[in-house]
């Protein structure tokens, strides 16, 4: 029987043999770790301390700047040392705080006890995920309170967890369900009580088997009257793991143009994040940490490391037999959607799923689209990806946002296929930030003009 | 049955098989003109219909009525009137539409500019309304037959126009962005699109 | 043989049908009736044509008829400059004072900054902006990128690209229409009136020190420009040099202070310029 999937998409090699078998290793947090205020979408948290300070870990440093923001935490106990500047992977530089570990890891008050989480109500399991700062830890980092909330009229019947990692060389999410798939299920469990639904779904990619067994037995034995659990596998295809392409698979609806998943009833979210959800109701732990799988040419052991916020980069390439002078690029996140970086100082935030060293990256002089539609044939969203790059490199920026540009997830599989290796999803990216220009300099001017 | 094969015919020649400007290269000054908006094709598109349409019924009226009258037969003003009274009717009709569009569709109008007054010399139009009257005047011909068939003709001769000028419009909004040589740019590489959709509808050819 | 009959019957029947049609023309007239004023017309002829917005209307036509019907002023036109204003003055029988032109300058002067990563993608300035986390490559986030995306962007091809890559500005091609102000990512250009001579040509908000390291033509917030000002007319704010234009009166003091030669004067230039558009004017008006 043919597995579910969605039109379009593409198959880069997987590469995740690598760390794909070896389980998470906690990596100690090193003496210096840098944690930055805006980790999220939304407006970044404004600092909570000052020099000085002695801090614990799971105390708040960072306090949320409204609705939609993320509180942020201290990852270790020890002094804050100096409010400091950090870059951040795609935005300008932040404010952070620079944190001496004092190496005890000692926990707040009130955090890492346990908790009964059955015994919470919705708002109770909202209120919890909001003050654990939880943000989607697929690397999207939307803040997952609101996520839960969904507003007044619009109705959610099902909750999709991602476990299909459809980016090659990550595993993290991998070894995460096969490793405690019981805190995954519980963490949809209260999921589903948080946004008052009955049907969730975890979705795991065919080529993690070992990985679906997990979770498929953790939903029956977790089983619960009323509730509908169930694993499902998905054909492997690059970017299953994309939130509009999840919901096309497994529920046949498709999110409409310029809409959201709660528009059509859903509410997806990472294995890790429900993950996440879990610590906070039941063991009242605040975000502190993540997975990061550590992998590349440019690695000599590549591995998933558990490392707290705020860790530079370097700690976790130093910790997998980094090859330093023999990187010629760095990439944060998975090859295809992830953002090359020149800073190996730069702290590991919420949203970092991966570290990938490459040695001999290949650089590509692009020419003109030829129009053979290998882009369109590809394109997850089912747009034609070659007159939208025609249009932005012409800039005809109106014309491309009539040819649905702002529909476009980045994903990067037409970038990938393209034979002329036009670089699409840059100007993608360079179109939708010269529309929102404009429509912030037509704003300021309809003010003043009022 | 007859008949509705007969108008099927008729339809079917005058959009494809003899498109009055792929097939007949007639009325090209607007095809290049006004081709570089789809907007503005369209819009063009749709005046030639109707000053098509209704030339061909009024010219048709004045030929088989006037002119062919039993009456006035024996002066045979159908020999040289023909042409200065069809000129006489496109022009009054296209004024007609260009008040009209003024007053009810002015940015039509505007983006139209001199085309608009130009539909008077078109080829086309003037085409229409003499291929009408070799095609529907034999003996067998009815008057109401007559023109019913030439303002058949001229509504769907007006269709196959819009239909050359709006795949034209999408061509060259597509041929804005596209790396086209300089000494190429605009015009030079329309006529070789135009002269590609020319050949493209030849294989229409024969099929009626 | 002439056959008077025929020649009157054909008169008759072409007569008629022309009254016929002529009739029906004069209903459409009066029903399809379009006030329009025709100076509309004749100001959008005087109008270069260009669309470029520059004047703040959606095009020469929207301009033309705000003049016509709302009696916006006649001298908003950049591209058109003086003599534009005063066909336009002369189609609507009034005076005009002739705007005064408008140049860009690019603020910034790209000493040999060191780059950060190498760059492999679109090869336009907004596209390094964003890549690089919102700084672009330059050790300098604040500083031109050189990728041309202005010198493209120019109608008038007034910009072109100096060897060390920073857009260099034709004033006698620049009219001023402000679209290398709206492409350029980081905001380095600006088009200020020609009566403007001093500019500091630099956007770095860095502490001085930082700027010192990276750049050595940038601003270093030394203050000695503020010093000596006898205006108070520049001040240091957030790092960076501000001109206040309705103090300054381009004395020259701030340039010969300024250490890194942060600050320029563009005086000579720009009164040769007035100079030679007002001995151009004269001979006009002597000839006509």
């Amino acid at each position: 029987m043919a597995l579910r999937s969605f039109a379009g998409g593409t198959h880069p090699p997987e590469i995740k043999e690598a760390t794909r078998g070896r389980p998470i290793r906690d990596l100690a947090p090193p003496d210096q770790l840098v944690v930055p205020m805006a980790q999220h979408i939304g407006r970044p948290a404004t600092c909570a301390v000052k020099p000085g300070d002695t801090v614990a870990r799971g105390q708040v440093i960072g306090e949320p700047a409204g609705f939609v923001s993320a509180a942020v935490h201290a990852p270790v106990s020890g002094k804050v040392k100096r409010v400091v500047q950090c870059n951040t992977p795609l935005g300008p530089a932040c404010e952070a705080v620079l944190l001496e570990n004092d190496g005890a890891d000692i926990w707040a008050e009130g955090c890492n006890e346990p908790a009964d989480p059955d015994g919470l109500s919705a708002q109770e399991v909202r209120e919890r995920v909001q003050a654990a700062g939880i943000v989607g830890l697929g690397g999207a980092t939307f803040p997952t309170h609101v996520k839960l909330t969904p507003p007044e009229g619009k109705a959610i019947d099902t909750v999709i967890l991602n476990g299909c990692e459809c980016e090659p060389y990550l595993t993290g999410d991998h070894r995460l369900m096969l490793e405690s798939p019981h805190t995954v299920v519980q963490g949809l469990k209260l999921v589903l009580r948080a946004v008052g639904c009955t049907r969730g779904i975890v979705a795991v990619e065919a080529n993690k088997p070992d990985a679906f067994q997990a979770m498929r037995k953790a939903c029956a034995q977790r089983a619960e009257d009323g509730l509908d659990l169930a694993a499902q596998l998905l054909a492997v295809k690059y970017p299953q793991g994309a939130e509009k392409q999840l919901i096309l698979a497994l529920t046949g609806r498709e999110t409409p143009s310029g809409g959201l998943p709660l528009d059509v009833g859903v509410v997806v979210q990472n294995v890790g994040t429900a993950h996440a959800v879990y610590e906070a109701c039941a063991h009242a732990r605040p975000l502190t940490e993540r997975v990061v799988t550590v992998a590349g040419p440019g690695v000599g052991a590549p591995a998933n490391l558990r490392a707290r916020i705020g860790t530079p980069v370097r700690a976790l390439l130093e910790a997998c037999d980094w090859e330093e002078s023999a990187t010629r690029e760095l990439v944060l996140g998975g090859p295809m959607m992830g953002v090359a970086h020149f800073d190996p100082d730069l702290p590991v935030n919420k949203g970092l799923s991966g570290i990938l060293a490459f040695t001999d990256p290949t650089v590509f002089d692009h020419r003109h689209c030829i129009r053979c539609g290998r882009c369109v044939d590809g394109c997850p969203q089912r747009l034609v990806p070659s007159e939208l790059s025609i249009l932005v490199e012409a800039g005809r920026f109106e014309d491309a946002r009539d040819a649905d540009l702002l529909d476009c997830i980045e994903c990067g599989v037409c970038t990938y296929v393209c034979p002329s290796r036009r670089p699409i999803v840059q100007w993608m990216k360079l179109a939708k930030d010269e529309l929102a220009r404009r429509r912030a300099r037509e704003e300021a001017a309809n003010r003043s003009g009022d | 049955m007859e008949t509705a094969l007969v108008y099927f015919q008729i339809m079917f020649l005058a959009v494809f098989v003899q498109n009055f400007v792929l097939s007949k290269f007639l009325g090209l000054c607007p095809f290049v003109g006004v081709s570089k908006r789809r907007s503005s094709a369209f819009g063009m598109g749709m005046a030639v219909i109707f000053v098509m349409t209704l030339a061909s019924l009024i010219t048709m009226l004045i030929y088989r009525g006037i002119f062919l009258h039993p009456r006035l037969a024996q002066y045979q003003l159908d020999q040289y009137l023909k042409i200065v009274c069809f000129i006489v009717v496109i022009a009054a009709l296209v004024q007609f539409v260009e008040m009209a569009m003024h007053k009810l569709a002015p940015p039509l109008y505007k983006s139209l500019g001199i085309y608009l007054p130009l539909i008077t010399t078109n080829c086309a139009i003037l085409g229409v309304t003499e291929l009408n009257v070799i095609r529907f005047t034999g003996e067998s011909e009815t008057l109401g037959g007559a023109v019913a068939k030439s303002a058949v003709n001229g509504i769907f001769a007006g269709v196959g126009f819009t239909l050359a000028l709006v795949i034209m419009a999408g061509i060259r909004e597509r041929l804005d962005s596209a790396p086209i040589p300089e000494a190429l740019r605009g015009v030079p590489i329309a006529f070789v699109a135009a002269a590609c959709m020319a050949l493209a509808f030849f294989g229409f050819a024969g099929m009626v | 043989m002439f056959d008077l009959t025929a020649f009157v019957i054909a008169l008759l029947v072409t007569a008629g049908i022309g009254t016929a049609l002529g009739l029906v023309l004069a209903w459409g007239g009066r029903r399809f009736h379009v006030e329009t004023d025709p100076r509309i017309q004749q100001v959008e002829d005087a109008l270069p044509g260009i669309n470029c917005g520059a004047c703040g209307y959606a095009g020469c036509a929207a301009y033309a008829e705000a003049i016509v019907s709302e009696g916006a002023p006649m001298s908003l036109c950049a591209p058109g400059g003086a003599d534009t204003a005063h066909a336009v003055a002369r189609v609507m029988g009034a005076e005009v004072e002739a705007a005064e032109p408008k140049l860009s300058v690019t603020c910034c002067q790209g000493g040999h900054v060191d780059m950060r990563f190498d760059y492999h993608g679109v090869q336009d300035c907004r596209a390094a902006h964003v890549a690089g986390q919102a700084g672009g490559r330059k050790a300098c986030t604040y500083g031109c990128l050189g990728f041309g995306t202005c010198a493209r962007a120019c109608p008038f091809g007034a910009i072109t690209m100096s060897p060390e890559r920073i857009p260099v500005v034709d004033w006698d091609k620049c009219t001023g229409c402000g679209r290398c102000v709206e492409v350029c990512p980081r905001g380095l250009n600006r088009v200020d009136p020609e009566s403007y001579y001093v500019f500091v040509l630099c956007q770095s908000h860095d502490k001085g020190a930082v700027v010192n390291k990276l750049c050595d033509r940038g601003c270093i917030a030394c203050r000695r420009c503020e010093k000596a000002c006898p205006f108070d007319a520049i001040h240091v704010i957030d790092n960076l040099a501000v001109i206040d234009y309705t103090k300054c009166t381009a004395c020259g003091k701030c340039v010969e202070a300024c250490p890194k030669n942060t600050i320029v004067s563009f005086r000579k230039q720009r009164r040769a310029r007035k100079k030679a558009r007002e001995q151009a004017a004269q001979a006009r008006e002597g000839a006509a």
